[in-house]
């Protein structure tokens, strides 16, 4: 099914590279899977991305010809079947490069149910998957998320990994607060786990996202005045380091 | 709620006319007593119902039979405004038959009573989707008397029922990917509702030694409720706000967003106030939740 480039990306016909480039840019942010990790919906948005980078293709590798989409089914999808998210983003991102493939290859590594754990014994100390735990990744993945509970159940004792995978099935039920807690049990059971640490800082960085982008429409924290009292009593103190006086009487 | 600074005036007279209309649907479709039970989370239900399905409403000026003195903007001709409206008449027979079964409270009787016939006639037509409620109502008071002490699960049956509600057949009967989107911001805003109350009923719920889930899993000793609620307010800080980062990140996914702007409004502003008032311990009178 192929969508008009112009509609995914979400600019006028005719808009120039530059528009498009941000436009493109935007979208990438919004269905980063940074954010969707762990998330039921991953699938979704990984296909957003698809179509975005489609588009972006589309009409970068149009864009000296004029005439724009024309509606020539056959010709926008074959011409763009090969790219990918990563091949998209580097072409418009090349300062940014490494900071983003860095993060991809965790994101991405979710999707070849086999290649996860490969992927990830490259980068971490102790990251190695048992053959019961591999089981349970692979339930996860294709979201029986029952089976993998019972797998789980059958493990011979509660060590870090079991932490770990118990607190995957929790996020995916959307129960957070037991995934935090499963999560924070795997990571103080193995500190040099580099993958548990990343899930649990990921939870964190979900959080603090959610705020920066309230605070992206306009959100503005109620004065608090403990805060604004203690602000002004630093101030004051700040100038007086410096010889001056902000508040007169202290 | 919306956080209605940030809005435009057009913006926030839509609102008011989707909550309006909901309510003057429930006059109309079933019995003018059970317009005072209405409440913020069904105006959103139809909202983003209404605005998912890319119905053409029109905003109709009329006389209000609560406020009898305004004439007020109502949204009219809107299949999923109707829908609300049904539901939230359920939800307010349910809710009172539950009261008179708890607790005795003849009021609740009378006036679930005098919904009895509209609730026979909504159930008529959606007898599926009240068996779901029922049911998830009945595991909630399940978990309420074995005293289960995880808010995760004791929120679990609310909200599922919420999700049931965002199951809007005519929107998801073919369209897979709309369903599991309606769905997951039906389970957290469930989610996210079960737990403010649960919070801001902490005091109540002492005084009347209710049931409340944070009491138990925080384990509330003889400290006194403010050091308790200090205890463990950044905890429910960051459950509440990744329930509503789930909502902004399924709401994301919907291709078609129309009135984007005051969806967004109340989902990244007017939630996270709430939740931030709620936290900080301005108790709001009443129940309209978002």
């Amino acid at each position: 099914m192929a969508k008009n480039p112009y509609e995914v990306l979400g600019v006028r016909q005719g808009a120039s590279i530059d528009e498009i480039k941000e436009a493109y840019r935007k979208l990438v942010k919004k269905y980063h899977p940074d954010q969707y990790k762990n998330n039921p919906l991953e699938d979704l948005a990984q296909e957003k991305l698809k179509e975005a980078n489609e588009a972006y293709d589309y009409l970068t590798k149009n864009a000296s010809s004029s005439s724009g989409f024309s509606g020539s089914k056959g010709g926008f999808s074959s011409g763009s079947t090969g790219s990918n998210y990563s091949g998209g983003f580097s072409g418009s991102y090349s300062g940014n490069n490494n900071a983003y493939s860095g993060s991809n290859s965790g994101g991405h590594s979710g999707n070849n149910s086999g290649g996860y754990s490969g992927n990830n014994s490259g980068s971490t100390t102790s990251g190695y998957t048992t053959q019961e735990g591999q089981q349970v990744r692979m339930h996860i993945q294709r979201g029986d998320l029952n089976g993998a509970e019972q797998l789980l159940n059958r493990f011979k004792m509660k060590n870090a990994e079991w932490y770990y995978l118990k607190g995957l099935i929790f996020m995916r039920r959307g129960w957070h607060d037991e995934a935090y807690t499963n999560l924070q049990n795997a990571v103080n059971m193995e500190p040099a786990n580099y993958e548990y640490k990343q899930t649990l800082s990921q939870m964190n960085n979900s959080f603090r996202g959610f705020r920066n982008a309230s605070y992206n429409r306009g959100y503005k924290q109620d004065p608090d005045w403990c805060s604004i009292c203690g602000t002004l009593w630093c101030a004051d103190s700040l100038c007086e380091c410096f010889g001056g006086d902000l508040i007169g009487c202290c | 709620m919306p956080e209605t600074a940030e809005l435009k005036v057009r913006e926030y007279d839509l609102f008011r006319g989707y909550y309006c209309g909901v309510c003057k649907a429930i006059g109309k479709n079933s019995s003018q007593l059970s317009r005072l039970t209405l409440n913020y989370d069904i105006t959103f239900l139809a909202l983003l119902l209404s605005s998912v399905a890319g119905e053409r409403v029109r905003l109709e000026r009329n006389n209000c039979f609560v406020h009898p003195l305004q004439k007020r903007n109502m949204v009219k001709q809107s299949e999923c405004v109707s829908y609300a409206a049904d539901m939230n008449v359920v939800l307010a027979y349910y809710n009172l038959k539950d009261n008179w079964k708890d607790e005795k409270d003849v009021k609740s009787l009378m006036f679930s009573s005098l919904l009895t016939k509209s609730f026979k006639k909504i159930h008529s037509r959606y007898k599926e989707k009240c068996d779901i409620i029922s049911m998830k109502l009945e595991e909630l008071s399940m978990l309420e008397k074995e005293n289960c002490a995880s808010m995760d699960k004791a929120a679990e049956p609310f909200a599922q029922l919420m999700e049931e509600l965002m199951y809007y057949k005519p929107l998801c009967e073919n369209n897979k990917s709309i369903e599991r989107v309606l769905r997951s911001i039906g389970y957290f805003v469930g989610k996210w509702v079960y737990l403010i109350d649960a919070y801001d009923d902490i005091e109540k719920d002492i005084k009347a030694e209710n049931y409340n889930p944070l009491l138990l899993q925080f384990e509330y000793g003889d400290e006194p409720v403010a050091e308790f609620k200090s205890r463990i307010v950044e905890r429910l800080e960051f459950n509440l706000t990744y329930s509503l980062n789930e909502i902004g990140n399924a709401y994301k996914l919907i291709d078609n967003r129309n009135n984007e702007d005051i969806i967004e409004n109340i989902i990244y502003l007017g939630m996270l106030r709430k939740t931030e008032n709620i936290l900080k311990g301005c108790t709001e009178n009443g129940k309209k939740s978002i």
